[in-house]
This record gives structure tokens, C-alpha cells and sequence, in this order.
């Protein structure tokens, strides 16, 4: 039976964190996971994540993924892939089905990062072939470059159905409707904003009654739900489609943990059957580690911080790490974890419905039901200011813990503050030169600038534009409002892609004066337009 | 339905391998090696992968990640293979997967082979 000092299961974010953490020690760390690639879903995310720079803001998920492997291979961590891991037994025994074989490892310790599987509801034709987990979408368009469909109901607005939505719009397909049998979109505004301003209309307190054809799907109707999710009858509403992707949650998949003997509770707020941690991530049973998803639902930043800690703590454990190395490297980690922890969306406000912001402002409600900002609300936000000549309009309306609009602006204009989850602002002396980092760097896509009157009559629009085909100076089309309704004419009057802007191009579109605070997307004229 | 994306916003123009042959029910089709079987067959607008073994129903792509065997197929001769995890290579066979074996349920009726319940329910 082959030794290591340390076994991690599961080459994700945490996984990797975790052996790359214990073999800057010296511990001699294999990582086994079932897939043939590494890195867990991080290359499925194509977004900019969110945090600071400690947390790899604005940083897409894929290239992160791809700065873990080439970390852990300079250290000399091996990953074993195409093995999946059948058995962990209390003596910290891990059996691996490698092939057709099934192998037997010792681990000193053992690092647990096996992540989460995708929650499914179940509705009349769910098994139909082209209903499918957004999981399964990502894989397909952003690992394989090929479209799940070409026209989409997504059901579910938390994170993963907002951001996959997306996701499927940038990748060509139509995305027809996003629903939720919930009252209030789960995810954050700012990705539910994203996706709205470009046309798409959001449904909530709705679910699928049915996905309808023989042998694959061609169509489904929603219908209204109520307080108690059931249907109200003469609601229901018919969409032509080819595809139907659910993102309703995931669950730990812990179940390694309770064939090893350790202590397995279910708690709602993880997301389900979870192992009983120390801060440290160790379990019951000392030497086994947890880390990331499988500990308890939550996203890759805090997946890799968690396996840092366990990757650490199990280094010390084998005697690799002194306690002092132990508690300094743990603490400032812990401090990371704890930024990401706070806010609107922290796990300890999951479920409920924040009414105010820290600053003490109403949460706009038309974002919370529809998915985006109305008119009428978007002015009571700090970050949305009227001034003379170019200025950003930040329309970041709920506290999540990210910064990266304060750390690019090169004149200082932006400010969030200390505390990470504050809305930003704009400086009151702001001398904003039009750059278009800020637009381009928001992971939440929420920072315009706006030149109020760039000429008599009319004003400027700067807005991130991450589709194809990019729109080109001279170009004319709609302005699209927030709620992704046309709300004047526009002309395209500048494009810019700068390596900094990493992917996301910075178009300027002209509309008429009164509409500068109205018009956020562009949508070319018939004539260019491809979908 | 499912076409290649051309080029993305964000991932530039999708690094493949080779084109390769391969059938699908006898047919020949086009993908690229070591992609997943099952995305070769979306790529060509193929959505039913198998059909149950007790109710006859269809079933395709569902997680895409290899954990819940409904895209499993008969590749190569072999049932119940996982598409979503099999590269994709020159000449592989692959066939719709009735119950537990390639041959329909009709025409199979009479045939030995049907007569084993599959795993794939």
C-alpha cells in the first residue's frame, strides 16, 4: 500500500489550496480526483470573481483555476486524475478506483474537498432529454464550445442561475425567461442586473409546471405560485424552447465523511448533511480534514481559503508547520474569510429578506422581483451622483463584500472604505479622465460613466460589453433601460479593449440628453444584428 | 439545437483536437477527438441517448458531468458507457442504448440479449 503525508480528495479550488498550502511545507501530497482535467468547476467560470485582491478579485475563475495547477506543479504536488475515490476508512485508508483497478493509499492526514452536486426538482417530463442541470450548460459552452440550446428557460435566480444565464447569452442562445418559485431573486443584484438590461424577463413566485414534447423537449409552461408553492390556476404561460436548465442549489457531497466514522450533521444553512468542523476544518476524527463546498455551500473564494487552512492545519498536524507558523498563517486567512463573510448574502443571512442596506437605504424592491434597478429607485444609492462632464454612475446597490472599483480607479475617485461590504461612492472632488477601468473591472458590470451633456441635446454612455459581435464606432441601435426595454435611439460613438479590461469592452453610446440616466445597454439595429 | 460556438466573448476561439470520424447508429458523423462522446453527438443535433429499460423513455444529456448515467450509450460494443466522460476517438462505435443493450426494443423483443434487465432502469 503506497504512503503519503497528506491525501486530498478532490483537485477543485479547496483541494488544491490545501496541497499546495501543506507542500510549501515540505509535505509529500497527492491529490486524487475523478475527472480528467483539475480545478474542479473553477474552469467553468468565465465571470470576475468578486472580494479584494486577496481574494483574486476581478480576476476570471479559468484563469485562477489555471494559476492554482501551475502552482501546485512548481511545489511538486501530484494529481491523479481519473481516480475517484470509493472508500476513506478511520485509519485514514483511501481507496481509489484508478481504471479498471482498485487501489489501496495510507495518508498521515487526509484533506476532504470533494465539493457539491446540483439539486434537482422534479416537474412533469424533467427527465425529457434537453432539460439539464446549469452545471451541465457551463460544461458544454465553457469547457467544450458548444451551445447547450437555442432557446432557454432557466429556472432559478440564486448566483448559478444568474450567472449561467449570462453565460448562455454570451455563448449565443436565446435566453427566454429566468424563474423562481421564490418571491425574491436569491443571487446578487448586480448579476440579476446584468442579465435583465440585456432583454431578458425575470418571473418570480413562478415554477415549471410542465416540460413538454415526446422525444426531447420543445416547449414548457410556468405558472404563478403561492405563499404555500401552489399553482394558481389561469397563470400559466407557454415559451417555445429546446432547452430547460435548472439551478436550484447544491448539496455537500459528504458522503466519504460518514464512511469514515466522522460526526455528519444536516444543517440547512451548509445545504445539507455537512461534517462537524473546528475552525481549522478539522472533523471528528483528528488528521481529517474538510474544505470548501463539501463543509458547507458557498463560493470558490472562500472554497480555496478554507483548503489553505486545512492545508496548513494538516502541515502542522504531521509536524511539518510550528504552531506559531500554524496560527499566524491561519489567522490572516481567517481574517480573508471573515471579509467574505459579511454582508447581505453572508451565510448567516441566508434566507433572510434584508429590508435596508448598512447605510440604511431601502433595498430596491423592483430588483429583488423583477431583477433590476427601476428609475424611480436607482437614485437613492451613494454611488449615484449627477456632476458636470464624464463621472461614474455606480449603481451597487446591496452590500457584498467587494472592493476592486476603489483599488483600479488610477485618480482615486472611487471609495468603498475600510469595510469591504460598503456601497461605493464617489469621491466629492472625483477628477474622473473617462479610462473605463472601473466599468471594465466590476465583477457586478454596474459602474457606467455618464457624460451628462457631452453636446447640446445629447449625453454619453460608457457600459461593459462582454458579446459578440462587438458593436463598432458608427453602429446605431437601441438603448436599452434597465428593465432591457428600448428607451431611445443610440449611436455607438466609441469601442475600447484594452489588455487591463481583460475580455470586457467598453462601448460609448450617444442618446438623447433626458435618457443618461436610463439608457445601459446597447442593442445594434436589425440590420447588424445576428441572433 | 446545440451548434459550436465559433467564437466566444470571453474564451476566444474553442481549442479542439483533430477531426475525427465516428458513427452514431451507423450513421457517420464528425467530432473532435478527446472531446466527450457526448458533446460530438449534441454538436450534431443528436438528443436522445438512450431509452429506459421498464417505461421506454428517453433520456440524453442531464448533468454532463458523469455522476447521474443518463447520457450512457453502447460505445464500442460496451454498454452503459458514461458519454459525457468518454473522449471521443477515430472510429468509435456508438449506439442508442435500449435498455441495456443497442438492439430496439421491437426488434429485440425476440433477441436473447433483451431479456437481461439492464442496470441503466
Amino acid at each position: 500500500m503506497k504512503r503519503y503525508d497528506l491525501i486530498v480528495v478532490g483537485a477543485g479550488p479547496a483541494g488544491m489550496s490545501a496541497a499546495i498550502e501543506a507542500a510549501k511545507h515540505g509535505v509529500h501530497v497527492v491529490v486524487f480526483d475523478e475527472n480528467a482535467r483539475p480545478g474542479g468547476q473553477l474552469f467553468k467560470q468565465i465571470h470576475k470573481f468578486f472580494g479584494s485582491k486577496e481574494h483574486r478579485a476581478k480576476i476570471r475563475g479559468f484563469v485562477i483555476g489555471q494559476e492554482l495547477l501551475d502552482e501546485a506543479a512548481k511545489l511538486g504536488v501530484t494529481v491523479e486524475l481519473d481516480s475517484t475515490v470509493i472508500g476513506l476508512y478511520q485509519d485514514k485508508e483511501v481507496v481509489v478506483k484508478q481504471g479498471e483497478q482498485v487501489n489501496h493509499y495510507k495518508g498521515d492526514a487526509i484533506v476532504v474537498a470533494t465539493g457539491a452536486a446540483e439539486n434537482m426538482v422534479t416537474f412533469e417530463g424533467w427527465t425529457l432529454p434537453g432539460v439539464i442541470g446549469a452545471g451541465a450548460a457551463q460544461t458544454m459552452m465553457n469547457l467544450h464550445g458548444v451551445r447547450p440550446g437555442n432557446r432557454v428557460l432557466m429556472l432559478g435566480t440564486g448566483n448559478v442561475g444568474l450567472v449561467v444565464s449570462y453565460q448562455l447569452k454570451q455563448a449565443g442562445c436565446d435566453v427566454v425567461a429566468l424563474v423562481d418559485a421564490a418571491p425574491h431573486v436569491g443571487g446578487y443584484g448586480v448579476h440579476a442586473a446584468k442579465v435583465a438590461r440585456t432583454g431578458v424577463p425575470f418571473y418570480l413566485s413562478h415554477t415549471i409546471k410542465r416540460a413538454e414534447g415526446t422525444d426531447h423537449v420543445t416547449g414548457v409552461t410556468i405558472a404563478q405560485v403561492d405563499s404555500h408553492f401552489q399553482f394558481v390556476p389561469g397563470t400559466e404561460k407557454h415559451f417555445d424552447v429546446d432547452t430547460i436548465c435548472v439551478a436550484v442549489g447544491l448539496s455537500p457531497m459528504s458522503q466519504l465523511f460518514k464512511m469514515d466514522g466522522c460526526k455528519v450533521v444536516d444543517d440547512r444553512r451548509k445545504g445539507g448533511q455537512v461534517p462537524v468542523v473546528d475552525d481549522l476544518g478539522q472533523t471528528s476524527i483528528p488528521g481529517i480534514f474538510a474544505a470548501g463546498d463539501v463543509s458547507g455551500i458557498e463560493e470558490a473564494s472562500s472554497a480555496m481559503i478554507e483548503g489553505r487552512i486545512a492545508g496548513l492545519a494538516a502541515a502542522s498536524y504531521l509536524g511539518f508547520a510550528t504552531d506559531d507558523e500554524e496560527r499566524a498563517g491561519v489567522d490572516a486567512n481567517e481574517r480573508a474569510l471573515d471579509g467574505l463573510r459579511q454582508g447581505m448574502f453572508a451565510p448567516k443571512n441566508r434566507g433572510k429578506k434584508v429590508e435596508k442596506t448598512e447605510e440604511g437605504i431601502p433595498v430596491s424592491q423592483t430588483l429583488l422581483e423583477r431583477g433590476y434597478v427601476a428609475d424611480s429607485e436607482i437614485e437613492r444609492f451613494p454611488g449615484v451622483t449627477h456632476r458636470v462632464g464624464i463621472h461614474p454612475v455606480i449603481e451597487c446597490t446591496q452590500n457584498i463584500p467587494c472592493n476592486p472599483c476603489q483599488d483600479v480607479c488610477p485618480k482615486h475617485c472611487i471609495k468603498v472604505g475600510s469595510h469591504i461590504t460598503a456601497l461605493p461612492q464617489l469621491e466629492p472632488d472625483a477628477n474622473c479622465i473617462g479610462c473605463g477601468l472601473c466599468v471594465a473591472s466590476c465583477p457586478g458590470q454596474a459602474i457606467f460613466l455618464v457624460d451628462e451633456k457631452s453636446e447640446p441635446g445629447f449625453a454619453e454612455v460608457t457600459l461593459p460589453y462582454e458579446f459578440l459581435p462587438l458593436p463598432q464606432k458608427g453602429d446605431r441601435g437601441q438603448a436599452l433601460g434597465r428593465d432591457g426595454k428600448p428607451v431611445c435611439e443610440a449611436e455607438v460613438v466609441g469601442v475600447k479593449r484594452t489588455k487591463a479590461f481583460d475580455h470586457t469592452a467598453i462601448v460609448t453610446v450617444k442618446v438623447p440628453e433626458d435618457m443618461s440616466m436610463r439608457a445601459r445597454f446597447f442593442k445594434a439595429a436589425p440590420a447588424t444584428e445576428t441572433d | 439545437m446545440g451548434t459550436r460556438i465559433a467564437e466566444h466573448p470571453i474564451l476566444g476561439v474553442p481549442q479542439k483536437g483533430r477531426l475525427v470520424s465516428f458513427t452514431y447508429d451507423g450513421k457517420t458523423l464528425q467530432g473532435y477527438e478527446g472531446e466527450p462522446v457526448a458533446m460530438a453527438l449534441k454538436a450534431a443535433g443528436v438528443m436522445v441517448h438512450r431509452y429506459t429499460a421498464k417505461r421506454h423513455e428517453p433520456r440524453g444529456i442531464f448533468c454532463a458531468i458523469g455522476r447521474c448515467t443518463d447520457c450512457v450509450m453502447v460505445v464500442d460494443g460496451v454498454p452503459n458507457v458514461r458519454t459525457c466522460m468518454t473522449p471521443l476517438a477515430e472510429g468509435m462505435e456508438v449506439r442508442t442504448q435500449y435498455g441495456a443493450t443497442a438492439v430496439p426494443f421491437d426488434a429485440g423483443e425476440k433477441d436473447e440479449a433483451s431479456a437481461k434487465d439492464g442496470g441503466a432502469a
